[in-house]
């Protein structure tokens, strides 16, 4: 058990990190480094769990935290590296619609929009709920950033991890509503898993010996525009 | 018990895939598992008391109702005769290269374990379980759609991946609203259907309405309903036919299904009167885009897709109606299309044999002399289109009609936009066929296209299905109509 304000503040300072990463996901053209900002924003969620923890003592929370640490902070981030290493894609450059500053000026519009029409909606409610409301509005605006990603981007890569950053977004949000069955938790994350990576897979064609990459990256035009560093 | 006979009936079939060396074998299993799931549906509609309640059944997480024994067996019906289907259309698949065979065994393998996810969706009382289930369908359908080794295909399996899934974690969210309600209204959260029904009269309006669109946007996004319909096309037109006829005779239930469910938690509560006007107005918006883009459609395969999209259109306009009598019709009309829908892409499945064009899957259809080359299908296509505009004998004229009166009872103006829009969309689906099916080839200059052999495995299933909605559109029984008012009385409209 800790002080209740200690455990505020400490919530909020990571929550400000969490907006730090997903404005960086959103505008960073550098692979690499977005697989390791994605670890990180992971990494603040399972601290988030845990200081929810040890304030409500439910070991829900902390289950959630060991099973996001295993998945999100080193299983998915690995295998997306390894994925990343063998199709030998470092940068994706290419923005549909947006540009990054576009984006991170949308993004940073929908938290405003998001933030009042929550609080018309959950308008009056009580005192204890005040992290409902934050969790709300933060997992719906991670949500719509990880949806920008998702759609601006070409490559199937960086959507995938648009889509996880989504992902962490509900997790976000589903955090602070702490009697939510377990095991619910727990399918959700092996439906990510499975996402995760049945669209690698499927972004590097079916087959996966390495002779047969090649070829079929060729195929499907995934290497073509490759950048000398 | 029942649950544990689907399950073990699926693992027989994917141990018996992963044994077998031929494709007839593999097909053999899903054909067996299929029927088997039928099987036990028949007998639970007859000889069970319903709701059943059993082993495993009738707990927090699984249940079995009307309606969930009413779309499993429309769901064992369908997947039987795709698998009879696929026995000879994957044989041709196989033969010109275009599935490999090392797949094969993941496409049988998905497909049995397709068959399992969607059945449990539909035993799913918790509303999260069934979100789950619904997502898995997504990836295992997404996994048929890729089989085929050609580009375009995983391109459409992604689009689908990254549409469903994307609009799903909004239904999560929405879910977690619901939860978040159920727990400040009940004391104790819960997202057991059942129990949030029982109590969504006194959930506050603001927050059923936040829970009940964000649900939404969800599982539109898996039924197809515009602005989230852009997958449907592609993923159906460009996946092979026996499994197209599975996505739109059955993926589409699912979707439709927990819009249907959760409408029917949001009519418990004041705040419907001002969620209707909305999913009306999608399901409007749903026809208006199906219709216009079937309009200019030469690619047989996409122009049944958008008519799929059509038809998810009206069963939305009927949610949004939401009169007994017209849920009613709602649930006729789901498995009307559901049964039309399926022949269609069976027939439409022979004319791609026969007329596949090598360049891609998008490219025209050129079809010519067909009723010298495949009177089946022809037939096929003519019936089954007549069928799904809603010609007189057919089941969908019925289930159109009752569902338009409804409507026209609520705003006669938004009837007539709809009257308008299925006639386009009935005009496009007339002229396709007038246009492509009398294109003769001069004499002599014929004779070098050769006949695809179509097998005897892919006809009957047409055959089959036509039969049953002519049967469903012409005779009524009493105890069909009790049924669908007991789904009605279920979901307390």
């Amino acid at each position: 058990m800790i002080d209740i304000t200690l455990a505020e503040s400490v919530v909020k300072i990571l929550f400000v990190i969490v907006i730090i990463t997903a404005a960086y996901i959103i505008s960073t053209r550098n692979l690499l480094s977005l697989v390791s900002v994605y670890a990180l924003q992971s990494l603040m969620l399972v601290l988030i769990a845990i200081v929810l923890y040890m304030l409500h003592n439910t070991w829900v929370l902390l289950a959630i935290a060991a099973i996001t640490f295993a998945s999100k902070v080193i299983i998915i981030p690995y295998f997306i590296a390894t994925i990343q290493e063998k199709v030998r894609i470092r940068r994706d450059i290419e923005f549909h619609f947006l540009s990054p500053t576009t984006s991170l000026l949308i993004s940073m519009g929908l938290m405003l929009v998001i933030y009042m029409v929550l609080s018309k909606i959950l308008g009056g409610v009580p005192d204890e709920n005040r992290f409902f409301f934050f969790g709300a509005v933060l997992g719906i605006s991670l949500m719509l950033m990880g949806m920008m990603v998702t759609f601006s981007r070409k490559r199937a890569i960086t959507k995938v991890l648009g889509y996880l950053s989504m992902e962490n977004g509900v997790l976000l949000f589903g955090l602070f509503i702490t009697e939510l069955p377990f095991i619910i938790e727990f399918l959700i994350i092996i439906d990510l898993v499975i996402v995760v990576l049945l669209t690698t897979i499927l972004t590097i064609g079916l087959d996966s010996t390495l002779e047969d990459y090649h070829k079929r990256l060729h195929r499907f035009h995934l290497w073509e525009e490759e950048e000398t560093p | 018990m029942i649950l544990i006979a689907f399950i073990a009936c699926t693992v027989a079939a994917l141990l018996l895939i992963a044994i077998s060396y031929t494709p007839a074998r593999m097909n053999l299993a899903c054909t067996g598992q299929a029927i088997l799931f039928t099987i036990i549906t028949v007998f639970l509609l007859l000889f069970q008391t319903v709701p059943v309640s059993s082993f495993l059944i009738g707990n927090q997480f699984f249940f079995i109702d009307h309606l969930g024994i009413f779309e499993i067996l429309i769901t064992g019906i369908i997947f039987t005769l795709a698998a009879v289907y696929a026995r000879g259309y994957v044989a041709g698949l196989l033969e010109s290269g275009e599935l490999e065979k090392g797949s094969l065994k993941l496409f049988y393998g998905a497909w049995a374990l397709l068959l399992l996810i969607i059945v449990l969706a539909f035993c799913s009382d918790n509303l999260a379980l069934f979100w789950i289930f619904a997502e898995l369908t997504t990836i295992t359908s997404a996994i048929l759609i890729a089989t085929l080794s050609a580009r375009e295909n995983i391109d459409a399996a992604i689009k689908y991946i990254f549409v469903a899934s994307v609009a799903m974690l909004f239904s999560f969210v929405g879910l977690i609203f619901l939860f978040q309600t159920s727990r400040t209204v009940m004391g104790d959260g819960t997202l057991n259907w059942t129990a949030l029904i029982a109590n969504a009269a006194s959930f506050p309006p603001g927050m059923m309405v936040a829970a009940s669109a964000l649900i939404f946007i969800g599982f539109a996004a898996k039924s197809g309903i515009f602005p989230f319909h852009t997958w449907l096309p592609e993923a159906h037109a460009k996946a092979p036919s026996a499994v197209s006829a599975i996505l739109s005779g059955v993926l589409l239930n699912v979707g439709i299904y927990g819009i249907l469910r959760m409408a029917a938690i949001a009519h418990q509560n004041p705040a419907f009167a001002s969620i209707t006007p909305i999913i009306g107005l999608f399901g409007v918006l749903t026809i208006a885009i199906a219709a216009f883009s079937m309009l200019p459609q030469k690619n047989l395969k996409k122009l049944i897709a958008f008519s799929s999209v059509e038809n998810m259109g009206i069963l939305l306009v009927g949610i949004a109606v939401a009169t007994p009598l017209v849920i009613f019709w709602v649930l006729f009309h789901i498995m009307a299309h559901s049964l039309s829908k399926a022949s269609l892409f069976f027939s439409a499945g022979i004319l791609h044999r026969q007329y596949r064009s090598h360049l891609s899957t998008d490219a025209v259809d050129e079809i010519r002399d067909v009723f010298r080359l495949q009177p089946l299908a022809a037939w096929g296509i003519i019936l089954g289109g007549l069928a799904i505009i809603g010609m007189p004998p057919f089941p969908i004229f019925f289930s159109k009609l009752f569902i338009l009166l409804g409507l026209g009872s609520v705003s006669p103006l938004v009837l007539a936009v709809v009257l308008v829009l299925l006639f386009v969309a009935a005009v496009a689906f007339g002229y396709f066929v007038i246009s492509a099916f009398t294109r003769v080839s001069p004499d002599g200059v014929s004779m070098d296209t050769d006949r695809y052999p179509t097998p005897l495995s892919m006809k009957v299933p047409i055959v089959i299905l036509l039969c049953l909605i002519l049967i469903l559109g012409i005779v009524f029984t009493s105890g069909e109509i009790s049924f669908f008012n007991q789904i009605v009385k279920e979901l307390r409209f």
